[in-house]
């Protein structure tokens, strides 16, 4: 559904948050949730969301200006299920997933890793098929901070705190409610890196508006991922969750 | 990546220059323009946004007017040399732009042709520590030790020289060494190298030898030049496994190949990586490796310390873990990620390193032209091994130093590899 759920420390191994202006707040803010339901509005509807049991996106992934690119297939299914695999040209697979309970990673690169704290919360999060309509179960409060200019655009800003983790800065355009921009620090086993996410390409697919490219900023590096298309409510493999053999054999230790 | 490990000297050639003419105007706009972008480099790249307490404003506004002053470009580059200095780091110098083309080898003959021969400088002198088999210089009966005196037409000796008095002071001098000699070695594909050699018995022996392609698979990573790309491995006395490879690159390829000679060898007395000449390549990938070695989460080799955020490198284990002795093999031409491996390995006390201090020249860096000419080196991050030292101008050093020496090359000995195998037998 919205790109926002697919970004992952698995693969955003490289930040810079990119400043943006600030803007007076001489308008009395909107409340938080009046913002986050009213994107949930504006990119379907809640009835929209509802229908949709399962999704896989496809599309392809690029760090800017490297010349290494990739593929990338994305599963989710309700509640929080999910499977990711970006296959990087001359590098190799990396995947990343949760079968709702356990949240793993495994590259051909790095090898298996099974996550926990933090970072078992963050992927949970990414994985929930409906957060848009689930956030106030995901996050302990949400703040209107204020109006900030995002590319030229007014946006609002609003401040998540999850149940577990650290909060993330979301940015909606004034004029159409659609999400533009987040900043998160990302929480992986090789630490905790400030990042910034636009979003861009808006498109309808099955009733549902959602951003079908992101261009994200982490440790000086900058990656694109373009979608090409998405289904949902597929007829999705039975295993598709199940937890790779690495990942067992890692859990049985 | 050879780009990218050019290190602090350049500064001592400046200084060493007498009756320089003076600037033009021209030359003195061009260095105004140099003095700025380094300046503004390190303001906007350097990993530690406090400069470790050094007002980098206060240090612009200091020597602007001296560059501005400065008559001869001596003087210039001694001045951006102190400027940088003011950081107390190494990997951050200005490379003179003779000086540079000297070290990237753009006035050799260049190609990817290899003569089938691996060169160090032992004693002063170049020295053929291996020789490729079934390569055009094996089949010419070229053999370790022998000492290489001139490689078409250009006498070694005055470069190495020239090479050694530059790179005196720095971890680097095997490197730029080796380098020195390889280069004039390398060529076109197809093309005949006339190699002067002194033999084992001293005599004076010419070999016109062809250069081949080289070994290994022709890999891409990006924008980088493609590189080819070998690892080998093998059993040595039976029961002690042994891997080679020449590059931490083409992962899709050399992961699956160095876990599955890992694998291979589970109830081996002991396991040998030789990282010997490696320089180095993609940091992700000493992670991974690690991984066959370690079975305890939640270990690192190290961090890398960036502007934005520090980050571990961290080791997942990939069982079924090696768990017998582990023996790493470097030397001065052992680099980069060679060196995050070896120095984490270390400090984590899971293997034992022999051979000679490696290259100090652990950390991202970059080579950037100036608008004079010259080029700005500097370091993009820092690193620092598990054990809390830094590699960068520092190495790692062994825990069994051991050289080689022509001697034991020409009687067949491989005096860093005896070692290893003579420690992993005292351990079973």
């Amino acid at each position: 559904m919205h790109l926002r759920h697919r970004l992952t420390p698995a693969v955003f191994l490289a930040g810079l948050l990119c400043s943006s202006g600030g803007v007076r707040a001489e308008e009395p803010l909107p409340k938080a949730d009046e913002i986050l339901d009213k994107f949930v509005e504006v990119t379907g509807g809640k009835a929209a969301y509802e229908k949709v049991h399962n999704e896989k996106s496809t599309g392809t992934f690029e760090f800017v200006g490297k010349g290494v690119k990739g593929s990338m297939t994305l599963y989710r299914a309700e509640p929080n299920k999910m499977y990711m695999r970006v296959d990087l040209e001359n590098i190799g697979a990396i995947e990343d997933g949760t079968d709702g309970e356990t949240a793993w990673m495994l590259s051909a690169l790095q090898g298996p890793h099974i996550k926990e704290g933090e970072e078992r919360a963050l992927s949970l999060r990414q994985a929930t098929l409906r957060e848009p309509l689930l956030w106030r179960k995901m996050y302990k409060s949400a703040e209107t901070a204020g109006i900030e200019n995002v590319d030229g655009a007014a946006c609002y800003k609003v401040v998540l705190t999850p149940n577990e983790g650290k909060p993330q800065t979301q940015y909606y355009d004034k004029k159409n409610n659609l999400l533009v921009k987040m900043t998160v620090t990302l929480v992986s086993q090789m630490g905790e890196i400030p990042s910034e996410t636009v979003f861009s390409d808006y498109k309808e697919q099955n009733g549902i508006l959602s951003a079908h490219k992101t261009r994200s900023k982490a440790l000086g590096q900058e990656f694109e991922i373009t979608i090409g298309q998405i289904d949902y409510n597929i007829d999705m493999p039975k295993d598709r969750f199940d937890l790779p053999n690495e990942i067992k054999a890692l859990a049985k230790k | 990546m050879r780009s990218a490990r050019i290190f602090t000297i350049a500064l001592a050639c400046a200084t060493l220059a007498v009756a320089q003419p003076a600037l033009t105007a021209e030359q003195r706009r061009l260095n105004l323009e140099s003095f700025e972008f380094i300046w503004s480099t390190i303001r906007d790249q350097y990993w530690d946004p406090t400069f470790g307490g050094v007002n980098w404003t206060a240090v612009r506004d200091e020597f602007r007017p001296r560059i501005e002053r400065a008559a001869t470009m001596p003087e210039t580059r001694s001045l951006m040399g102190q400027m940088l200095g003011r950081l107390g780091k190494s990997h951050f110098a200005i490379i003179p732009a003779d000086v540079y083309g000297d070290l990237d080898s753009h006035d050799d003959a260049g190609g990817t042709g290899t003569a089938g021969i691996d060169v160090r400088v032992l004693a002063g002198r170049a020295i053929v520590t291996s020789v490729e088999e079934n390569s055009p210089a094996s089949a010419q009966g070229v053999r370790p030790g022998w000492e290489v005196l001139s490689i078409d037409g250009t006498v070694l000796a005055p470069r190495i020289q020239k090479v050694a008095e530059l790179y005196r002071n720095s971890t680097m001098r095997e490197v730029y060494l080796a380098r020195s000699a390889l280069a004039k070695l390398a060529g076109d594909e197809g093309s005949v190298a006339r190699v002067q050699f002194r033999d084992g018995s001293g005599r004076g022996v010419t070999k016109e030898i062809e250069r081949v392609r080289p070994r290994g698979s022709l890999a891409k990573f990006g924008y980088l030049p493609p590189s080819y790309v070998w690892i080998t491995s093998r059993r040595i006395e039976g029961d002690i496994g042994y891997i080679a490879f020449n590059l931490f690159l083409d992962p899709a390829r050399l992961m699956p190949a160095f876990g599955g000679a890992v694998h291979s060898c589970t109830g081996c007395a002991g396991m040998i990586i030789d990282l010997r000449g490696n320089p180095g390549g993609l940091g992700i990938m000493a992670m991974g490796m690690a991984g066959w070695f370690i079975d305890k989460p939640d270990q690192r080799l190290g961090t890398m310390y960036t502007r934005q955020a520090p980050v571990k490198f961290i080791v997942n284990p990939r069982p079924p873990v090696y768990s017998g002795a582990l023996a790493i093999l470097v030397d001065g031409s052992s680099a980069s990620t060679s060196e995050v491996f070896a120095g984490g390995m270390k400090d984590l006390g899971r293997a034992r390193i022999f051979g000679t201090r490696t290259a100090g020249a652990a950390l991202p860096s970059a080579i950037d032209r100036l608008p004079n000419g010259d080029a700005l080196q500097h370091a993009m991050a820092d690193y620092i091994s598990e054990g809390g030292r830094t590699l960068e101008g520092m190495g790692v050093v062994p825990d069994v130093e051991v050289k080689l020496t022509r001697e034991a090359l020409l009687a067949g000995h491989d005096p860093v590899l005896d070692a290893a195998i003579e420690w992993i037998h005292a351990r079973k």
